[in-house]
């Protein structure tokens, strides 16, 4: 229980200090405040699916059905992430491009995979016997995921972009961020990480309940 | 920098507000598998 007030308490602060202390890009000025939620809410997008990826194989493996509803939560709360992810990068798109959508090759790619996973959805409510439902779905997820680490890291560095590239690290791969802005990123990154572990955690025992209620009433 | 004060209290109402709504979340998950049990 602690650490839900901990989480509280520490996101609160994050917040506020995301807020007063100087912008973090002080080129680009107030709007790279996203910065402290966007990229954390990007960060468990990708885990997120990777979670799923990782069910779904599990499933295959094993065929228990609760690596599938695990599986489909963690893709679910992903795909959740990235429409907050896709939203905060379109406030900043709105302040420093002029529109808050550009076909930029970043929102492009993120568009793409937004209806990758729309569709993972759509094929689990497309088929309605369970054992076929989740093997379907446990090799679309895995598919689905090979193509993350293309569409958010390399296809959107592949051609020219107006998405700032070197937030986080450089060509070089080192640290770009100052002290102060190094402890409010990687706290929020931190504080984000445990609050999808919460909601997930939430979400697979939901399940798991209304599936042993299923069962008591079949 | 008032713009930021009032960015900082809408984010903080919806810190406050989705942290409300997913310990109410928790503790209901809790009841229902106490009952189950």
């Amino acid at each position: 229980m602690w650490w839900k007030w901990l989480l509280f308490l520490g996101m609160g602060v994050m917040i506020y200090f995301s807020f007063v202390t100087p912008a973090p890009q002080r080129m680009i000025g107030e709007a790279s405040r996203v910065f402290y939620y966007h990229i954390p809410q990007a960060w468990i997008c990708v885990l997120a699916f990777l979670m799923s990826m990782i069910y779904s194989i599990r499933f295959l493996k094993t065929k228990d059905i609760n690596f599938d509803d695990k599986a489909a939560e963690a893709a679910r709360l992903g795909f959740i992430f990235c429409i907050l992810a896709t939203v905060t990068g379109s406030i900043f798109a709105k302040v420093t491009w002029g529109s808050f959508w550009n076909w930029d090759p970043r929102e492009t790619s993120v568009f793409i995979l937004l209806l990758i996973y729309a569709a993972y959805f759509s094929l689990r409510g497309a088929v309605e016997i369970e054992e076929r439902k989740a093997t379907l779905s446990a090799v679309y997820s895995i598919f689905a995921f090979v193509t993350v680490p293309f569409l958010i890291f390399v296809v959107p560095r592949m051609t020219p972009s107006l998405h700032p590239e070197d937030s986080v690290v450089n060509a070089d791969m080192k640290f770009t961020m100052g002290p102060a802005v190094r402890m409010i990123f990687f706290s929020s990154l931190g504080f984000f990480t445990v609050l999808y572990f919460w909601m997930f955690s939430l979400a697979k025992r939901l399940k798991r309940m209304e599936r042993i209620e299923s069962e008591k009433e079949d | 920098m008032d713009g930021n004060y009032i960015a900082l209290a809408v984010t903080l109402v919806v810190w406050v507000g989705l942290f409300y709504f997913i310990m109410s979340l928790d503790k209901s998950v809790k009841k229902l598998e106490e009952k189950i049990k």
